[in-house]
């Protein structure tokens, strides 16, 4: 098996846990967990196309540094949602969250 | 043309580690050990990216998640009623649905990687240190805007977090 399919897989795989992970979980944090995880593996891909690919043009390394950003915005603002929820209603459950009104 | 074995077992290596990390993440009911489990996880991924040649991104991929799964599990004891798992609360939902989701998008992914004509694999990557070379220049060359852009996001999402988490009273 080619190389690139072999990190291709691997990049599927971390795609498929995350996202059952994040539509499984009722915990805030939990969920989190699942979209780093699909980040993850976004982030396996990239490195391998860039790798296998076009190792000579660097928007690649460049689309892996965005993503990176990326899941660092998402983990801030996910934990100061989780904050402002913990305040308002003793939990991060999820599950209660229906009307996200605070 | 193939990579050299020593390639291939060290993908194959990271690969199983990091897919068996992730599948830990949600097979146990203790949250903290969750977040080392998706430690072991993105430290994996970091390895991949040193087997693949990226070694640059591989430090920047393992320092990020050591930084990122420590904020979490730290989060977790504060949050959490039980982030030891000692009570085995039920923390899940939808769980069918929510697994056929994941294994059909897992299986399509694996699908398209497989059956997809990719072009030949170019057997050398640059060495680290034209890769840190190159990488600066684009850095501060065509995608100077995107990078400026990344640099403000954060910022902005460190207002928007902060504002987000202060109490009502504190934000007149």
């Amino acid at each position: 098996m080619s190389p690139l399919v072999l990190a291709l897989l691997v990049g599927a795989g971390l795609f498929g846990i995350g996202l059952y992970g994040a539509l499984s979980q009722t915990n805030l944090v939990m969920i989190m967990m699942g979209i780093e995880l699909m980040l993850g593996g976004a982030l396996v891909n990239l490195v391998t196309f860039w790798r296998y690919l076009h190792p000579d043009v660097y928007s690649g390394q460049m689309f892996v540094l965005i993503v990176m950003t990326a899941m660092a915005v998402e983990m801030a603002v996910g934990f100061a949602v989780g904050i402002a929820r913990f305040r308002a209603r003793g939990s991060v459950e999820m599950e209660e969250a229906v009307e996200l009104n605070g | 043309m193939m990579a050299s074995p020593g390639q291939t077992v060290a993908l194959v290596i990271f690969g199983i580690l990091a897919l068996g990390f992730g599948t830990a993440v949600f097979r146990t009911k203790s949250m903290v050990r969750s977040a080392l489990a998706l430690l072991g996880s993105m430290a994996a991924v970091g390895g991949l990216f040193f087997a693949l040649e990226a070694e640059f991104l591989g430090v920047l991929q393992l320092m990020m998640m050591a930084t990122e799964m420590t904020i979490m599990a730290i989060f977790m004891v504060m949050f959490m009623m039980d982030p030891g798992g000692l009570g085995q609360m039920e923390m899940t939902h939808q769980k069918r649905a929510s697994l056929t989701a994941g294994v059909v998008s897992g299986l399509i992914a694996i699908g398209l990687s497989t059956l997809s004509s990719w072009a030949a694999v170019v057997a050398a990557a640059p060495t680290p240190s034209a890769q840190l070379h190159d990488l600066g220049i684009e850095l501060m060359s065509r995608s100077m805007l995107i990078f400026e852009t990344a640099g403000l996001a954060i910022l902005l999402a460190m207002i928007v977090a902060t504002t987000i988490a202060l109490k009502a009273e504190e934000k007149r």
